[in-house]
């Protein structure tokens, strides 16, 4: 048998650092390890700060989806304070946070996945009169031309594959790369106007959201919003169901476990009633979210481990990774070490965490009609199934489907904003106090733990991010964790240029500076 | 007069004369535009990830002032993005063998911190992140340390353990002597470096700089001196809760000891500051961040201290 070694190191167009290394047996994934290669101590680094500081560090955490740890630490530490936000507070949460997830779907879509499957030397054959095309297409010209290395960077080289095909699909989505930049800009200002800057918004504290909304804000948000809705609702829908019907196939690509977990997200102006239910689909099965249930384990983990494999939040105050020399050993041995991510479980099962979760957990939940009658539409327009959906292109829909009940929820609640009305309860930050704090980041189910001490400052901080949960090395059972599953199968043409990988990975979109945080 | 001069050629002699008398930290975005290169080809720039979380590479891509696409068309070269750049794996390596041995000048913009102490703690393609920045640096025309973590320590200088530094320190470390432009807000403001780099195109050379390396058209001010509540400051009209009309000082405001220019030019094109948000500075762009306590109740009587 034909055995190969394929290792992908730096997988680049992610957040971080991440290797993926597998083993191919003709053509053959038949084992796939990945290895976050980043630790930077932030979790634990906290304890002796303030219980506040823990929003505007964590945040610091992922300068791409900042958002969402602030609002997993101010709810945990809400939670300890025995309070939650007035109308106001809430809906301008959802409001940050909303704008945020659409800019982050449109910069996964474009700018870190659309180059795996649209050709982008397609634009050398164009012959139309778009002045952005024709620009990129002189440029790419005299690159191609005058320059002895590097050509056409940061766009070539690339792995060669087989890209689409389809000129005017190409160029579309061409067109669209350059044009998705200012809208995400413009909706990175939606999210400035309430969260004074982005990344990283600062306002969202603890008691909700320290802006006033004045009427001139809202207005500001509104214009932005009415002319960046429809570029998600135009542009990144059609090139995406563009892309998926030119690469059907990848809807049976990179299918993992599908044991799939979501938690509660976007809730409305009283705090019910989530668009997204949350909840857990293991083995087919659905059932409602129980926090009790997530626990994590170290086996596989660059960090010392003593007493038993798998731990619940704060069961420990210190993370002690492992010295170099003891890291170097670990990555001689056959099993031994070999992540910084450590492997959270839910039921003692892998799961999967992001827009797929999200919305099939929802669907199973039959909680929101409008979400299933969404999902079915589109099903029978690309006849597809909901089987379908824990897949590369799945994973892509799903984003598109998260965003177009965003809108509807950013649209909704605007109405409801009071302008003039402080958003924001001040309360004393508790003593000898506990609290966890869910949320959904756009790549999946985010959790904060907090503990403080008898003046309010941190005794031990936790944190489970989307990426940990995909990402994870085995655990003591030695089971592959979720991308490491998704790969194992997939067919592997050119071993010298593995964009089957690459494409699988990049769908869960990994955010590798959360994971380990 | 008689004389036809174009507004191109105008603002090129303001800018010449601007130069001249020594005050090249007045010359805006628009004077750089319109003026000449003197660099005759583009700058190569790469750009490497130490121990970040990609903050300031998303906010470069919200500048306004000039498209993100030219930027990385007309003005500079971007031979290696790890966020935007097609090349992947092994296509990495070759990419930074090729630039180190083309015996071609280049920027390095580092973006995160480089754990010292356990170099371990960052890894890129099995060989440790201090490896690649001693080899990028060594052959680099300049050096630009993005954001706080890589240029003041910040969030990512938080843990004892690791032990990570900036950039400038790093290479003090290792003796390799570089031109450093250092760009501390977390995240880094888009404008600021992209000033820096057209600065470079246009006049050849870096803009004037602090001690801290920081360019001083931007740094030169602390965020309180020019600061809405300045006045409210000077009368002794604190806000004792948030909403509450006043200076933010009592509640934890760090405008008065960072160094940065907020409020002359915000974040996201000018959208909103922390400040006018209604939230105090936490002082990201400052030496001492992220301070033991960076928001709090106007009673709280735990004192905020400037280094934990």
């Amino acid at each position: 048998m034909a055995s190969k070694r394929i290792v992908i190191d730096p997988l680049t167009r992610i957040e971080g650092h991440l290797k993926i290394a597998t083993q191919v047996e003709n053509g053959i994934v038949v084992e796939a390890k990945a290895s976050a290669e980043m630790f930077r101590g932030i979790e634990k680094a906290l304890i002796g700060y303030d219980a506040r500081v823990a929003q505007q560090v964590t945040q610091r955490v992922c300068g791409v989806c900042p958002y969402a740890h602030a609002e997993a630490a101010g709810r945990a530490l809400e939670m300890a304070m025995g309070i939650t936000p007035n109308t106001n507070g809430k809906i301008l949460r959802n409001l940050i946070n909303g704008a945020y997830q659409l800019q982050d779907y449109l910069l996964h879509f474009y700018h870190l996945c659309a180059l795996d499957f649209i050709d982008i030397t397609a634009c050398l054959k164009y012959e139309g009169r778009d002045e952005t095309l024709l620009g990129l297409k002189a440029w790419v010209q005299s690159e191609l031309k005058n320059r002895e290395i590097f050509p056409a960077a940061p766009f070539l080289p690339r792995y060669k594959a087989a890209y689409c095909t389809n000129q005017e699909l190409n160029v579309s989505a061409i067109k669209h790369y350059v044009e998705a930049l200012p809208v995400m800009a413009d909706f990175l200002k939606m999210v400035c106007i309430f969260g004074g800057k982005a990344p990283h918004p600062i306002t969202i504290e603890a008691g909700g959201v320290t802006t006033v909304p004045s009427v001139s804000m809202i207005a500001h948000y509104q214009t932005i919003f009415e002319k960046s809705e429809r570029f998600i609702k135009n542009e990144y829908f059609n090139d995406l169901v563009g892309v998926a019907k030119e690469f059907k196939t990848y809807f049976k690509e990179g299918r993992g476990y599908g044991n799939l977990l979501s938690y509660p997200h976007f809730f409305d102006k009283d705090g019910n009633n989530p668009i997204f239910s949350g909840g857990s689909l293991i083995n087919g099965v659905y059932s409602p979210l129980d926090v009790n249930q997530i626990q994590e384990d170290m086996t596989f983990s660059y960090y010392q481990t003593t007493g038993s494999a798998q731990t619940k939040p704060l069961a420990f105050d210190q993370l002690i990774p492992i010295s170099e020399h003891e890291f170097e050993n670990e990555q001689k041995k056959e099993s031994g070490k070999y992540s910084w991510s450590r492997a959270p479980r839910y039921k003692g099962e892998v799961v999967e965490v992001g827009p797929v979760a999200r919305v099939v957990t929802t669907y199973k939940s039959g909680k929101n009609p409008k979400l299933n009658a969404l999902v079915d539409k589109i099903n029978s327009t690309l006849g597809i199934s909901l089987e379908d959906y824990p897949s590369v292109m799945g994973r892509h829909l799903c984003r598109y489907i998260s965003a177009t009940l965003t809108i509807d929820l950013i649209r909704e609640q605007l109405d409801q904003l009071e302008p003039g009305k402080v958003a924001f309860v001040e309360h004393d930050v508790p003593q000898n106090a506990r609290g966890y704090g869910l949320t959904e980041a756009s790549r999946g189910a985010l959790a904060h733990w907090i503990e403080t001490d008898d003046r309010g400052y941190i005794k031990n901080y936790e944190m489970i991010v989307p990426t940990t949960w995909n990402i994870s090395p085995r655990d003591s059972s030695g089971r592959p964790g979720a991308v490491e599953q998704m790969l194992l199968g997939t067919k592997v043409q050119d071993s010298d240029n593995p964009v089957e990988l690459a494409r699988i990975v990049r769908s869960t979109d990994p955010c590798l500076a959360c994971a380990v945080h | 007069m008689g004389e036809n001069i174009t507004r191109r050629e105008a603002l090129r002699k303001i800018y010449e004369a601007l130069v001249v008398i020594g005050a090249s930290a007045f010359i805006s975005f628009e004077d750089l535009l319109a003026a000449d290169n003197t660099v005759a080809e583009k700058p190569m720039v790469v750009w490497l990830h130490g121990t970040s979380c990609s903050g300031c590479s998303t906010a470069f891509l919200n500048i306004e002032d000039v498209p993100v696409v030219d930027l990385i068309t007309k003005f500079v070269s971007l031979v290696f993005h790890p966020d935007l750049s097609s090349a992947t794996g092994h296509q990495f390596i070759e990419i930074l063998d090729q630039l180190t041995q083309s015996g071609k000048g280049y920027i390095l913009v580092f973006e995160g911190g480089i754990p010292v102490k356990m170099p371990h703690t960052c890894m890129i393609a099995d060989k440790p992140l201090t490896y690649w920045v001693e080899r990028l640096a060594a052959k680099a025309t300049a050096c630009i340390g993005a954001g706080t973590c890589a240029t003041l320590g910040g969030i990512a200088s938080m843990d004892p353990v690791t032990g990570n530094i900036p950039l400038d320190r790093f290479l003090e470390q290792r003796n390799i002597s570089k031109p450093i432009v250092n760009i501390p807000s977390c995240p880094m403001k888009p404008e600021h470096i992209t000033y820096t780099i057209l600065h470079l195109l246009k006049k050849g050379s870096l803009p004037e700089l602090d001690k801290h390396f920081r360019p001083k058209k931007f740094f030169a001010r602390t965020i309180h001196e020019r600061c809405l509540y300045y006045a409210d400051y000077q009368e002794g009209h604190f806000a004792e809760f948030v909403g509450d009309s006043g200076c933010l000082f009592r509640l934890g405001c760090q405008g008065p000891v960072t160094r940065n220019d907020c409020i002359i030019m915000g974040y996201n094109g000018n959208t909103n500051t922390c400040i006018k948000a209604g939230h105090p500075c936490i002082g990201c762009a400052g030496e001492k961040f992220p301070r033991q306590i960076m928001f709090h109740r106007f009673d709280d009587p735990r004192v905020i201290k400037n280094k934990f």
